[in-house]
């Protein structure tokens, strides 16, 4: 029915619609308003008590990685609304529950306001309050210490969430000064394997699925109407394509997220093999002669000959025995999308959380390479953002070899192994590091295995000192030895780059909506203070001072930044296609640059780590580990074009369909099916967890926030009818989960809305500590309630799946499994 | 605990007065969504080239002879996520426990042909309120544009309103104990601004505008083929307009 309604829709008011998509444009809503009353949309809001108009501070929202453009409005003094920013390109005029939410991150009753020492046992939760001078002589002594005993690199700085200047000024400027590389990410936890997959395919990671112009969306476990790293950017682009242009979108997932319910069709699949029935669509194209024979040709490193021949094992028939997808679906699904011209195809977490990862998105790029849905208009792009300047610092660091998680973990972990840190810290082979800072990150929370991770971070033979920076008192600050009291993203300096699904860079800059509260202080600001402290040089005094500065450089007023909060160029053009360009011999002539007969690429080898031109020559460029930072184009006949930039894992200018550096460390260098062990080992009985998530919360810094956590305190596992059936489960039943590492007891949800194989379990709750509005426990570190604690009429807190996923990365990117783990489902 | 006391002492209440039954659709006054399109296409041009003074605003609403506030949502557009609820907390900055914006969702159909549905939910703006004639006060008024409003100065927070609602749109305030409920956002309509929940849709699923104008998109679109409304057979003629294919779910609010 609905799709009647939309195929009606299409054909008959296509004109119309495309009006409609104009206007809505040029007003950021659309529909909104028409005939006598007009009203704008946004850009102003009032008191509905005393109708006074209400002050707008612009600024970036930060609940989450999108980081939209928001405009704050404040009301004697105090922070009572944010909306879209209507100026920006990226999300319109729209934020999101979650960003909607943000200022309960700011008036958090359980906010640590000064900086807290610990008095009892680690762990105990017995705090008391210290200055900063105090706070501060302590953290210098230590960081001083490894600096004169020559070994700044047993500092480690782990971060979970630190984008554009927060980064460069923590990473950049102020480690890079002090001379510690030994730097932990989170990125391993969220889609690590998706990113190596691209750096292994196209170059640097990034990918834009312009589905505002595309005909068709494949989407393979990403839930873009609640969560996706640009997540409104997609989300209302998205639902837009589908509603006024009938666009139709088809939704492989394990169950039925909000973004299942508005596809035109979800297709259940069984955890893990996406890439089965990827690769069979490929398999189909080519069996149909659908490819684009001049793509393949011209700018990817295998022939058609090749392509055929390798997918050919892929048969629709044999993906069907893998996957439960019906081969007759899979076969009309990618003749209906090859002829789509374009389409572009969604991955996220639900297909690359998993052994197979890599190789799954691998696989979804090759599609969409073979139908040359590659940065064309309506197809996948790369991403295209912000090129801030500023002020750099020199300097070279140490690091200690822990990122990578232990011995063997993964074969190409280019973005770390951050959730097996911790046991690489515990192993101690490579050494450990004498102060951990973490700032923005919670590894007993939103690691696998938490017990584990509780266990490591408590153990002060192992981690002799932990900084937490932390607004919260979360379960991973609970463990610190000392804790800085941060701001919140609204009370922050930044500028911002995230990119733009317009093609067209937007800066973006984040300023203080409020004074800082308490005694809380920007982090980046406390580097500059512990810079002067330590005798290091950053050139610039503040994040304030840096964000002048960046915007200086940049070319941009700051004062106007400050008023509008964004920029872009008005006539810029949408990016496609970069890899087309064809340069100029000035461009690929002069001293400086080599060119590879093996490889077809100009390079400039003086960027390249070679110390000498001869030393480039006689190496080459392929055998140079860092040959590829010095690409500058690629030759094809006898034309030099852009190409597609190389990154760490990849070396020519092509669309590297088959991978070299995959061969090299006994992978396929084309993208095939890597079974998952567990999977073929579980018993008929055994189910395979999955985590997800919702539109309300983000993974685990958002329910603090009392507006969220009252829609969504509650996370049932889901269980298919039959499967509840077959263990004599009813809805509502309490149930036993137990994987390898543990058990857990929570609420059965039995429902439709997922696959027989699978238990689906949220990650956003069971939080043991962060504040009352999260865990039900009041901050060891301190609580004051605000003016409607008293209303909070829920007690529930949820259960949390991590504590029985294992720490298991995949075997070549290292990403977290989360998505694999065998579980028995049995009634408590 | 006083507050828990006067919650379950309005829920009896509604109990006893409230017949919930099947929702129906309203006559198809024989408008296609390609005609609204249409319509809209060339309004909605219209709107995006005229920028709108604040002022000039304000006299418009205040000059709103034959004006009819509504509201269409566009349940085939909306994605359930909760941003217009959220949003509405915070302009109103509405307590813990009582919404004046929410959004329901219900799964339906078997194993593999499940769906879910959402519905958007908020005062229906009634042209024929059940709670304007009970409020002993008159502190619950109807204004010319159609809109119910309270005015709090006026309000005993009796709960006789609380209980007449058939759509659970209104609550007493746990702290000031005064009835509330979604108002359309008049005190952003009245200064030329869209209502809260509307600004902030990313789906672009809510309409809003004079109904009673024939060149607005919500006229149109409320008189769409497949458009309904909550409880059409209590006569309450609600001025918030669903297109829906399929039957709407029964709202409960969340929790």
């Amino acid at each position: 029915m609905v799709k009647l309604t939309r195929r009606s829709l299409m054909k008959l008011g296509v004109a119309c619609a495309a009006v409609l998509a104009g206007a809505e444009r040029a007003l950021g809503q659309g529909l909104a308003l028409t005939g006598t009353l007009k009203l704008v949309d946004g850009g102003m809001d009032f008191s509905p008590v005393t109708g006074k108009e209400r002050k707008i501070v612009p600024s970036a929202c930060w609940q989450c990685v999108a980081r939209d453009a928001i405009l704050c409005y404040v009301e004697d003094g105090k922070l009572v609304k944010i909306e879209g920013n209507p100026e920006s390109i990226r999300n319109r005029g729209k934020i999101c529950a979650k960003g909607q939410a943000g200022l309960n991150q700011v008036y958090d009753p359980d906010r640590i306001l000064y900086p807290m020492k610990r008095v009892g046992k680690r762990g105990d939760g017995e705090w008391k309050r210290v200055s900063w001078d105090e706070a501060l002589d302590e953290v210098t002594a230590r960081l001083k210490a490894l600096l004169d005993e020559g070994h700044p690199e047993k500092f480690m700085f782990h971060y979970g969430r630190m984008k554009g200047s927060d980064s460069k000024i923590v990473k950049d400027a102020f480690l890079k000064a002090y001379g510690t590389g030994t730097v932990g990410n989170h990125t391993s936890i969220c889609e690590a394997a998706k990113w190596t997959a691209q750096e292994l395919t196209w170059g640097k990671h990034y990918d834009v699925n312009d589905v505002e112009h595309a005909n068709m969306i494949l989407n393979f476990g990403c839930n873009i109407m609640e969560a996706h790293t640009s997540h409104l950017q997609l989300s209302q682009r998205t639902i837009g394509a589908v509603a006024d242009r009938g666009v139709k979108l088809v939704t492989f997932d394990v169950r039925l997220s909000n973004t299942g319910a508005k596809s035109d069709e979800w297709i259940p699949i069984k955890p893990g093999t996406d890439g089965a029935v990827i690769l069979a669509m490929a398999n189909v194209v080519m069996d149909e002669g659908l490819y684009d024979a001049d793509f393949i040709d011209t700018w990817t490193n295998v022939s058609v000959a090749e392509l055929t021949d390798h997918l050919r094992q892929y048969t629709p028939e044999w993906a069907e025995g893998i996957s439960g997808v019906p081969a007759s679906k899979i076969r009309s699904l990618a003749i209906e999308y090859a002829n789509a011209k374009p389409g572009t195809l969604v991955s996220y977490r639900g297909a690359v959380a998993h052994y197979n990862g890599v190789d799954t998105e691998r696989a979804a790029k090759m599609l969409d390479a073979i139908l040359g849905y590659i940065d064309v208009r309506g197809g996948t792009c790369r991403g295209v953002g912000a090129k801030w300047k500023y002020p750099k610092v020199s300097g070279s660091t140490a690091k200690l070899k822990i990122l990578d998680g232990l011995e063997g973990d993964a074969a190409l972990p280019t973005h770390h192994i951050s959730h097996r840190v911790l046991d690489a810290i515990k192993e101690g082979s490579h050494g450990r590091p004498d102060v951990y800072m973490t700032y923005c990150y919670e590894p007993v929370y939103a690691n696998g295995d938490v017990q584990e991770n509780i266990d490591i971070l408590k153990d002060e033979s192992l981690i002799p000192y932990h900084v937490s920076i932390n607004p919260f008192y979360t379960e991973s600050s609970a463990l610190a030895d000392i804790i800085l009291p941060d701001v919140t993203y609204l009370e922050r300096w930044s500028w911002d780059d995230m990119v733009s699904y317009d093609m067209i860079p937007e800066f973006y800059i984040r300023q203080p909506v409020l004074p800082a509260p308490g005694a809380t202080r920007q982090f980046q600001d406390v580097c500059c203070e512990l810079a002067t402290r330590l005798g290091l040089e950053l050139g610039f005094e503040s994040a304030e001072d840096f964000i002048r500065q960046s915007c200086e450089k940049s070319g941009l007023d700051f004062g106007y930044m400050t008023s509008h909060g964004v920029w872009h160029d008005a006539d810029a053009k949408p990016k496609y296609k970069a890899y087309a360009k064809e340069l100029t011999p000035e461009d690929y002539t002069g001293e400086k640059i080599l060119f590879d007969e093996a490889t077809g690429v100009y390079w400039d080898w003086t960027k390249s780590k070679a110390k000498t031109k001869e030393e480039a020559e006689e190496k080459g460029y392929t055998a140079m580990k860092y040959a590829y930072k010095g690409y500058v184009g690629q030759k094809i006949g006898d034309k030099v074009y852009a190409g597609f930039k190389p990154d760490k894992l990849n070396k020519s200018g092509f669309f590297e369909i088959s991978s070299d550096f995959m061969a090299k460390k006994g992978f396929s260098a084309l993208p095939t099916f890597m079974a998952i062990p567990e999977h073929e080992a579980m018993g008929a009985d055994d189910l395979i967890l999955t985590t997800y998530k919702v539109n309300v919360q983000i993974h685990t810094r958002s329910q603090n926030c009392k507006w969220l956590t009252e829609i969504y305190h509650s996370n049932p596992a889901w269980i298919n009818p039959a499967t509840a059936a077959k263990k004599g489960i009813a809805d509502g039943d309490r149930i036993r989960v137990t994987s390898p590492i543990g058990e857990i007891v929570t609420t059965a949800r039995v429902t439709d809305a997922v696959h027989p194989q699978v238990i689906a379990i949220s990650h956003h709750l069971g939080h043991f500590e962060y504040g009352e509005f999260a865990s039900g426990n009041k901050a060891a570190t301190g609580h004051e309630c605000v003016p409607d604690c008293h209303n909070k009429w829920w007690s529930e807190v949820g259960v949390h799946p991590n504590w029985i996923i294992p720490n298991a990365p995949d075997p070549v990117a290292g990403q977290l499994r989360f998505n694999d783990t065998v579980v028995q489902v049995t009634k408590a | 605990m006083a507050v828990t006391r006067k919650r379950g002492w309005i829920r009896m209440a509604k109990k006893e007065e409230k017949v919930r039954a099947p929702d129906v659709e309203v006559e198809d006054r024989g408008l296609t969504r390609r005609d609204v399109l249409k319509m809209g296409g060339a309004a909605a041009l219209a709107v995006a080239a005229a920028s709108v003074p604040k002022d000039a605003a304000l006299a418009q609403a205040k000059q709103a002879a034959g004006r009819r506030l509504a509201m269409v949502i566009d349940t085939e557009r909306c994605t359930g996520c909760h941003a217009c609820a959220v949003a509405c907390k915070a302009e109103y900055d509405v307590p813990l426990g009582v919404w004046r914006s929410w959004v329901v969702a219900e799964d339906r159909g078997q194993f593999p042909d499940a769906r879910r549905v959402f519905l958007p939910r908020l005062c229906n703006q009634c042209d024929n309120p059940p709670c304007v004639p009970v409020c002993p006060t008159g502190a619950t008024i109807q204004r010319e544009d159609g809109a119910v409003t309270i005015n709090e100065a006026d309000c005993i927070g009796c709960g006789r309103c609380v209980a007449a609602c058939p759509y659970d749109a209104r609550y007493l305030n746990p702290d000031s104990e005064m009835a509330q409920k979604c108002d359309f956002c008049v005190h952003r309509i009245d200064q030329g601004v869209t209502p809260a929940c509307v600004n902030t849709c990313p789906a672009n699923a809510r309409i809003f505008g004079d109904v009673n104008d024939s060149n607005s998109d919500v006229s149109a679109l409320a008189g769409g083929a497949s458009v309904r409304v909550l409880k059409p057979e209590l006569g309450t003629d609600p001025q918030v307009f669903y297109i829906a294919t399929e039957e709407l779910p029964e709202g409960d609010l969340p929790r």
